[in-house]
């Protein structure tokens, strides 16, 4: 039984030093006595984690140096077209993807989606740049980035809105899919100036109804229904 | 026959949870997970020291018996529109586990088979980490000492249920599931809440997964001989040795202006308000001493606390701060805003004025009501409010028998108030036993 000299507290007979002032214990009776094990665990619940931040810098090393790299190549050695902006436009477009996941995490889906969407609108502008000609980029691929941004950020609002559930997720996907198709067939028609009617587009508009309603029916029955209210409840 | 007759009510408790059932979070509950983080989880831990080293197995048999009958233990959180809400949980577990030497760590909703609570086994002891969101510190009591009992059943013992431990053959009792704080929301006025920035302990954080405990084990008979002498209960008494050691601590620190020193205190309403509740129902009080008033001595500290406890925690006052903290569930237009706007806007609050109004937080679960038959097999309590929201330190106290136990739990290197702390009470010729997880990283 040892005390500790400065703040007159008894010491559980494992300590070797007062916690509260870090004197430490010098018992001259219990000399070359070992102490007993410890009545506390010893082994931390959980490893330490790397930091997201030192991952965000390494990749963030990597893709910059790519980029640099790609870049001296072209203009020192293979110098006969600007291809190193492909490799760059990648790198911009990898780095934009994981912003938010390794520098900050709190950026809104909102924001980092759009954000992702202007990557990549600009690596389409980086290719038809090098292209003879950037009407595609303005007819269908800007407009198809711009679709797709559009129906995630849908997606991601009906998702944080609504009470997500793998059926109304289905039920949101199954509707944008053939508004996509349509106007993307709508798109192509109109740049290879076709008349603008449905083909191929309507039959999956036609499919995507009938899983539709088979989902609404599904979402209707009352076991559901309550799911939905339990979810809804304020 | 007594694990037959518990096996039967397991079945029960399984068709019942089948129903479509669930929980809307109470009142304190609704702030606890939005103040989640990474690295912090409002839980907190109680710990039941039997004299005999812990069988696991059984353990996790007591466990899978007890658990069904505390449906709003068995439960993940889920995200709602506008609310968050508790739901049955069927999965697998929860599982026993071996301690470890950081306890209170952060509980992710989506780990743990997404329950919220956690059972470990040490050598003798037993203790369970519940997430706040579930309940409060009587609830989670009622769980360990079922679960202990259940436990001693299981070795053989015989344990007359009574106080703490609940009777596995009986339904759960609609009271205990209920939001006690909107029955007894009915004040017709809404007190303000104080809101003054208080002295804030300064300290060298600790690494990520890491919590200093120092507990120190006194006689409840020596502390109550003393505050007696102070003309004050254990709990007063205890309550004006921390605002002590917090302006010591404060006076020893270079500050070109001094701030009051105020503890927040959950007072258990239990106590004034008639309510079965395993959920949360408690509110918090602050005791505070403002040295801008001049030199205060313990015995006029002492005297401070006393007045203030006599004067505030009483049913009227405490009904009145129950409808100050309803207000903001019953107003329509904050329930119909979205669950995101709230949680932005209660994280803001509770990090630039709630956790800025006190300077630490003391709770004392008093002398705990154990079945005479299980008296035998225990050795003692402990409680510990968990990992701190800022850089400070939580103080918890509970007593059984003859032992009390006064656990500081911290996230800071430094330990200057649990040293005031321990030391005042040597001064007052009161017996303290120190234990700590610090000495650890010292070997």
């Amino acid at each position: 039984m040892s005390y500790c000299v400065n703040c007159g507290v008894e010491l559980e007979a494992s300590l070797r030093e007062c916690p509260l002032c870090h004197t430490p214990v010098i018992n001259p009776i219990e000399a070359g006595k070992e102490f007993p094990p410890s009545p506390y665990p010893v082994d931390k619940g959980q490893v330490e984690v790397v930091k997201r931040k030192d991952l965000g810098i390494l990749l963030s090393v990597v893709l910059t140096a790519t980029g640099a790299t790609c870049l001296l190549l072209n203009l020192l050695v293979f110098d006969r077209s600007l291809w190193s902006l492909q490799v760059i436009g990648i790198c911009i477009c990898l780095f934009v993807f994981i912003f938010p996941a390794v520098f900050y995490s709190k950026t809104p889906l909102f924001i980092s989606l759009f954000a992702d969407g202007m990557a990549v609108a600009v690596y389409l502008y980086m290719i038809a740049y090098l292209t003879p000609s950037t009407a595609w980029f303005w007819e269908l691929g800007l407009p198809i980035v711009a679709l797709v941004t559009l129906g995630m950020e849908i997606f991601t609002l009906l998702a944080k809105k609504v009470p997500f559930t793998i059926l109304s997720g289905a039920l949101c996907l199954f509707i944008e899919i053939p508004l996509f198709c349509t106007a993307l067939e709508l798109m192509i028609r109109r740049m290879i100036m076709s008349p603008l009617r449905l083909t191929w587009s309507a039959v999956v508009l036609t499919v995507c109804v009938i899983i539709d309603v088979a989902l609404v029916t599904i979402l209707v029955k009352k076991r559901l229904r309550n799911e939905v209210r339990r979810r809804l409840h304020f | 026959m007594y694990r037959q007759h518990v096996k039967k009510q397991v079945n029960k408790s399984n068709l019942r949870s089948k129903k479509d059932v669930w929980y809307k979070l109470d009142l304190s509950a609704t702030v606890y997970p939005t103040l989640q983080r990474r690295d912090f989880s409002s839980v907190y831990r109680l710990s039941v020291k039997l004299k005999e080293a812990v069988d696991p197995a059984l353990l996790q048999q007591a466990l899978d018996l007890t658990l069904p009958r505390f449906p709003t233990y068995k439960v993940a959180i889920r995200k709602g529109l506008f609310w968050r809400y508790l739901e049955p949980n069927n999965r697998p577990g929860p599982f026993v586990q071996e301690d470890i030497k950081n306890p209170c760590m952060p509980m992710h909703f989506k780990s743990n088979s997404r329950y919220l609570i956690r059972i470990y086994y040490y050598d003798c002891r037993i203790s369970l980490e519940a997430h706040h969101c579930l309940g409060d510190g009587t609830g989670g009591m009622c769980l360990l000492q079922t679960l202990t009992a259940v436990y001693l059943g299981l070795l053989g013992h015989r344990i007359t249920p009574s106080g703490f431990v609940l009777r596995l053959d009986e339904e759960p009792d609609p009271g205990e599931l209920e939001d006690s704080y909107m029955r007894y929301a009915t004040a017709k006025v809404k007190p303000p809440r104080p809101a003054e920035k208080t002295y804030r302990v300064r300290g060298t954080k600790e690494p990520f997964y890491t919590l200093n405990i120092i507990n120190g084990v006194l006689s409840v008979k020596e502390v109550m001989t003393v505050a007696k002498k102070y003309g004050a209960t254990i709990t007063e008494y205890l309550n004006a040795v921390l605002l002590y050691a917090l302006l010591q601590k404060q006076q020893q620190e270079f500050h070109l202006t001094y701030r009051p020193v105020r503890i927040a205190m959950p007072v258990n309403l239990r106590r004034f308000f008639p309510s079965k509740t395993l959920r949360n129902f408690i509110t918090m009080v602050y005791p505070s001493i403002d040295p801008r008033l001049g030199d205060y001595s313990f015995e006029e500290i002492v005297t401070q606390v006393h007045n203030f406890m006599r004067y505030y925690i009483n049913e009227k006052f405490l009904r009145g701060d129950i409808t100050t903290n309803a207000a903001t569930k019953h107003n329509f237009l904050i329930r119909v805003v979205p669950l995101f706007i709230k949680d932005l806007v209660v994280r803001t609050f509770y990090t630039r004025v709630q956790d800025k109004n006190s300077s630490a937080g003391l709770t004392n679960m008093g002398a705990l009501p154990v079945p005479e038959d299980m008296k035998p097999f225990i050795d003692r309590f402990d409680i510990y409010m968990g990992q701190p929201f800022s850089s400070r330190t939580n103080c918890a106290i509970i007593s059984f028998e003859d032992i009390l136990t006064v656990n500081f739990a911290s996230s800071i290197v430094e330990s200057d108030v649990e040293r005031h702390f321990f030391r005042k009470l040597v001064q007052d010729g009161i017996h303290v036993k120190i234990e700590s997880n610090r000495s650890c990283e010292m070997h």
